[in-house]
């Protein structure tokens, strides 16, 4: 099968889908510098999309948009088909179905692991508390680190307070899991154990958006990759064919660069 | 004192790499430094150092010297400190109702002792090696204290001094001499000191580390030390004790010297370094034996009885202290004993985590009960209880309670927040007819009112499941029952006969005031910041508005308003009285500054915390309370602990706008009792003396919560 065949039966399998994600012509400026250019996306459910692109190239703008951490100005989004617009209870509905993970993890330093899982599910969904643990351990348990439940973060590594960042955000059982970075502030040795989870969560069936610079992750997890500079997507497609034969030239010149 | 602090050089070995199978080196024990050692390289290390030591001793010795001399003069009358304690700590609280002061110290005493016992991360409490250092340090200095103190003058049988004759007095002894040259003396040590310093340093002998000059100097400071001493003994004209029958007057001091001196010798050198180092006693421990030496000692040593009982002074120094306040102070030491072995073995049963917050709240709630039900012994109206407060209170519950239970339903949506915009607008319409006297209704009722409306438009933040719920409308409940509880008492009138406005004066209004500020001020401070903090202009123009004025006004024409003035624009049917005024005056004041100590935590807060709360879907309300503001009321500990000291010191401008307070007690009154006419000095030291002591443990006490509370940050 040649690529471009496999690029068509996966086009043809994904148009099946649910779209999760849309985007339509988002603008956005900060003060003068226009960051986001243009942006016009669909993400299917169950699709794993990894965004590249040069820093300053507005990735992390874009997906900090998706939930509205920075609101647009111009343009469309939908997400699972509910439109992001300055109504409080939209976000609210939106932040709750959608999970997200930072560069600099976030956790919060004066509560426990298991509280920093168990709060939002408690408050946000209203989740009893006895099922909330139950909820954190089992979560806990799958990010494989059952042992550091009552340890606070600044006692933890790297990875594994990342990881307990991925719990605290799969415990609202999202829809949606968007990542910023999660492995840029890591020691190499740490960056595996956070891609193992990321990957076994893709596995699973979790929609995600992912900016990263990890290549090997995204040949390997991802089914689509988008590249973006300036605020513009100015390529996208499947792994195999976004590595192997990049159209663009400035995707080309992005690729020689880091490869 | 000297230049060098910080511990002397480790000797570094090679640096061996870490090869992750050996076990890990332990670090070496440091020995402990004899005590010449520890003089040389901390006291006399280099010529400069050893200079700055020996001139820095001698102004330390001076002071020292001027301050005892001054407080166990034979002009000071301590009796009129001893005579007063009570004018002092309560001023004209009734002594047939004394018992109501001692049930609320008491009460304090089980808090605390609790508190301490089942919340207190202990730590390793004391070593043995600090504990030991510690009464050697204590017994020294009290020693020191003993032999610096000037001897007392011989004094005739009406106790007035006797004077040298002419001869006498230009009588050419060394002592006479010393009396007159003594600071040339000095002088000329301190030069002999800095001689002494070149010398050594031209020989290299601090370089090599020899002995030599910490001899040398100990010596040259040892006799200034003597002048200090010697010259007191030939004062003047008076005439004054030898120097043996000084020493043998003051044998009890002696006696408690070399009590704490020797059992600090002893405990170090009975134990060895080792043992030292790694036996601990709990802090409080060492805390009880000290309180239990001062109230054996008040039950066997003469501290004199004295008192002013119905119009008559007693004064009879060769007794112990009065019953009545030897027994109420062991009482209190048992008590608190007793609660904090208590409170630790609920602790090693494991109640602690549950024992916390309803532990916490307790304190916030005692201020109240102690003041309102226990001093003030309110005259409840059982008609009008039964007939008006019990019905309000229980509708407020009742109605409250299916409000909160129907707000807090998961599903709720916007048909409550509607309910809830209702309410707000029904209780703002209610002060707005107040103010115009229309629908005349209880203030408690209008206060009840906006509190439910309040509750109503945050319930859907701490919205759940059926437990969850019948868990607000407890605390709802539980609120209206305090609430409307102490209304009713605040509303009713003291059966305690007192001459002045105020039910209490003297420290007990000091603390009282101090208290009841800060938990006004607090609430008040944290709003105010978040208000400055916010992102809606409105509130945040106020709030900055607010404190720049508190802040550009002095204390005292705030309080100056307060009791003067705010009366005047109140309703006729309505007046504050002084002390009412004079705490919210503080409590205006203290919250503007206590906003901008949690603003600067609030700053401390980083941005990456906000977007976590966001992106897990908080609301504003959750983010600030769950996430933000324990965040940064952990980083404003320090300057918050800052403004509570300054707080409780400032409570003294009392004394300024016409109340009886601690300051005002020993500042006007007792100068104006006939037996103590003019006696101001001994009253003010001691006031400073107590303020001292209670800033100085809040300073401590901050220290430690800080500590704890770093415990797994960052």
């Amino acid at each position: 099968m040649s690529v471009s065949d496999a690029t068509t039966a996966l086009t043809e399998e994904l148009a099946a889908r649910d779209d999760m994600i849309v985007c339509e012509g988002v603008n956005k400026w900060f003060g003068d510098f226009q960051a986001l250019d243009g942006i016009t996306a669909v993400i299917k459910e169950r699709e794993v999309v990894v965004v590249l692109g040069p820093s300053g190239s507005g990735k992390s703008t874009w997906i900090r948009c998706i939930n509205r951490l920075e609101a647009h100005q111009e343009g469309r989004i939908v997400v699972d088909g509910v439109e992001l617009t300055n109504d409080l209870r939209n976000i609210e509905k939106i932040r709750s179905e959608v999970g997200m993970v930072f560069q600099q993890f976030n956790l919060f330093p004066h509560l426990t692991v298991a509280d920093n899982i168990t709060l939002a599910p408690i408050w946000v969904r209203k989740k009893p508390k006895g099922e909330a643990e139950e909820l954190a351990r089992s979560l806990l348990e799958r990010v494989g680190i059952p042992e550091q439940a009552e340890k606070y973060p600044g006692q933890l590594s790297g990875g594994q307070q990342q990881r307990v960042a991925l719990a605290r955000a799969l415990a609202l059982e999202p829809r949606i899991m968007l990542f910023d970075e999660p492995t840029s502030a890591l020691d190499p040795e740490m960056i595996k154990e956070v891609l193992d989870v990321m990957k076994e969560l893709a596995m699973s069936g979790m929609t995600m958006m992912v900016v990263t610079h990890e290549i090997g992750f995204a040949r390997e997890v991802a089914d689509r990759v988008i590249f973006m500079d300036d605020g513009q997507i100015v390529e996208t497609g499947t792994p195999e064919h976004f590595f192997t034969n990049p159209q663009e030239e400035r995707t080309k010149l992005f690729l020689s660069q880091i490869l | 004192m000297t230049a060098t602090m910080g511990d002397p050089a480790a000797g570094a070995g090679p640096v061996e790499p870490w090869d992750g199978e050996r076990e890990p080196a332990q670090k070496p024990e440091e020995p402990s430094l004899s005590a010449g050692e520890w003089l040389g390289r901390n006291l006399f290390s280099s010529p400069v150092n050893a200079l700055l030591t020996a001139v820095f001793s001698l102004l330390v010795l001076l002071v020292v010297r001027g301050l005892l001399n001054f407080t166990f003069s034979e002009e000071r009358t301590w009796r009129a400190v001893k005579t007063n304690m009570r004018f002092l700590f309560t001023h004209a609280y009734p002594q047939d109702q004394y018992a109501r002061i001692w049930v609320c110290v008491g009460a304090i005493a089980v808090l605390s002792g609790l508190s301490v016992g089942l919340l207190a991360r202990a730590g390793r409490g004391i070593s043995m090696k600090k504990l030991s250092m510690n009464l050697m340090a204590t017994g020294g200095v009290i020693a020191l204290g003993i032999v610096l103190r000037e001897p007392s003058a011989i004094v005739d049988d009406e106790g007035v001094a006797l004077h040298r004759d002419a001869s006498a007095a230009v009588g050419d002894s060394f002592a006479d001499w010393l009396d007159a040259n003594a600071f040339t003396v000095l002088a000329v040590l301190v030069l002999a000191n800095a001689a002494l310093a070149v010398w050594f340093h031209l020989q290299g002998t601090y370089l090599r580390g020899g002995p030599e000059p910490r001899v040398g100097h100990g010596v040259l400071v040892l006799a200034s030390f003597g002048v200090l001493i010697v010259q007191q003994y030939a004062t003047g004209e008076i005439v004054r004790e030898s120097f043996v029958d000084a020493m043998s007057d003051r044998a009890w001091w002696w006696l408690a010297a070399a009590v704490l001196a020797g059992g600090g010798a002893a405990l170090w050198s009975g134990l060895g370094d080792a043992r030292r180092r790694n036996t601990f006693v709990p802090a409080m421990y060492v805390f009880f034996v000290g309180a239990g030496v001062m109230v054996l000692s008040a039950w066997v040593y003469p501290w004199g009885h004295y008192g002013f009982l119905e119009g008559e002074f007693i004064n009879e120094p060769g007794r112990t202290v009065a019953m009545t306040t030897k027994l109420p102070w062991t009482v209190m030491l048992v008590l608190l004993v007793a609660t904090y072995e208590l409170g630790r073995v609920l602790r090693a049963a494991g109640a602690g985590p549950r024992l916390r917050v309803p532990l916490n709240l307790l304190w916030v709630l005692t201020p109240f009960v102690l003041y309102w039900a226990v001093l003030r012994d309110p005259d409840l109206d059982w008609d009008h209880v039964l007939s008006t407060d019990l019905p309000m209170a229980l509708f407020f519950a009742a109605f409250g309670g299916l409000v909160v239970w129907f707000l807090a339903h998961p599903r709720i949506g916007e048909s409550g927040r509607v309910v809830a915009v209702v309410l707000v607008a029904v209780a703002a319409l209610n002060w707005v007819a107040a103010y115009f006297g229309w629908y005349p209704m209880l203030q408690k009722a209008r206060i009840s009112f906006l509190l439910l409306a309040v509750v109503a438009l945050l319930a859907h933040n701490f919205a759940g499941d059926r437990a969850q719920r019948m868990k607000l409308v407890a605390v709802w409940v539980a609120t209206m029952a305090v609430f409307h509880w102490l209304v009713t008492l605040v509303n009713s009138p003291s059966t305690v006969d007192t001459p002045t406005d105020a039910l209490i004066g003297g420290f007990g209004i000091t603390l009282i005031v101090a208290v009841f500020t800060l938990l006004l001020a607090f609430p008040m401070g944290v709003l105010l910041a978040l208000a400055r903090t916010s992102k809606l202009p409105i509130f945040r123009v106020l709030s900055t508005v607010y404190i720049e004025v508190f802040r550009g006004v002095p204390l005292i024409t705030v309080l100056f308003f307060f009791t003067l003035i705010f009366n005047l624009f109140l309703p006729d049917n309505m007046t504050l009285v002084d002390i009412a005024g004079a705490t919210i005056g503080f409590a205006l004041f203290s919250a503007a500054y206590l906003a901008e100590n949690v603003r600067g935590g609030l700053q401390a807060v980083r941005r990456g915390q906000y977007e976590a709360s966001d992106a897990v879907g908080f609301t504003t309300v959750q983010r600030t309370l769950f996430i933000v503001l324990p965040q940064a009321l952990r980083v404003s500990i320090p300057p918050l602990v800052g403004q509570v000291i300054a707080t409780f010191k400032e409570t003294s401008l009392l004394a300024i706008v016409g109340i009886f307070d601690f300051l005002r007690i020993a500042d006007k009154v007792i100068s104006a009792q006939s037996e103590f006419l003019g006696v101001k000095r001994e009253g003010l030291l001691f006031v400073s003396f107590i303020y001292w002591i209670f800033a100085y443990n809040m300073s401590k006490h901050s220290q430690r919560l800080e500590k704890r509370l770093g415990v797994g940050e960052r």
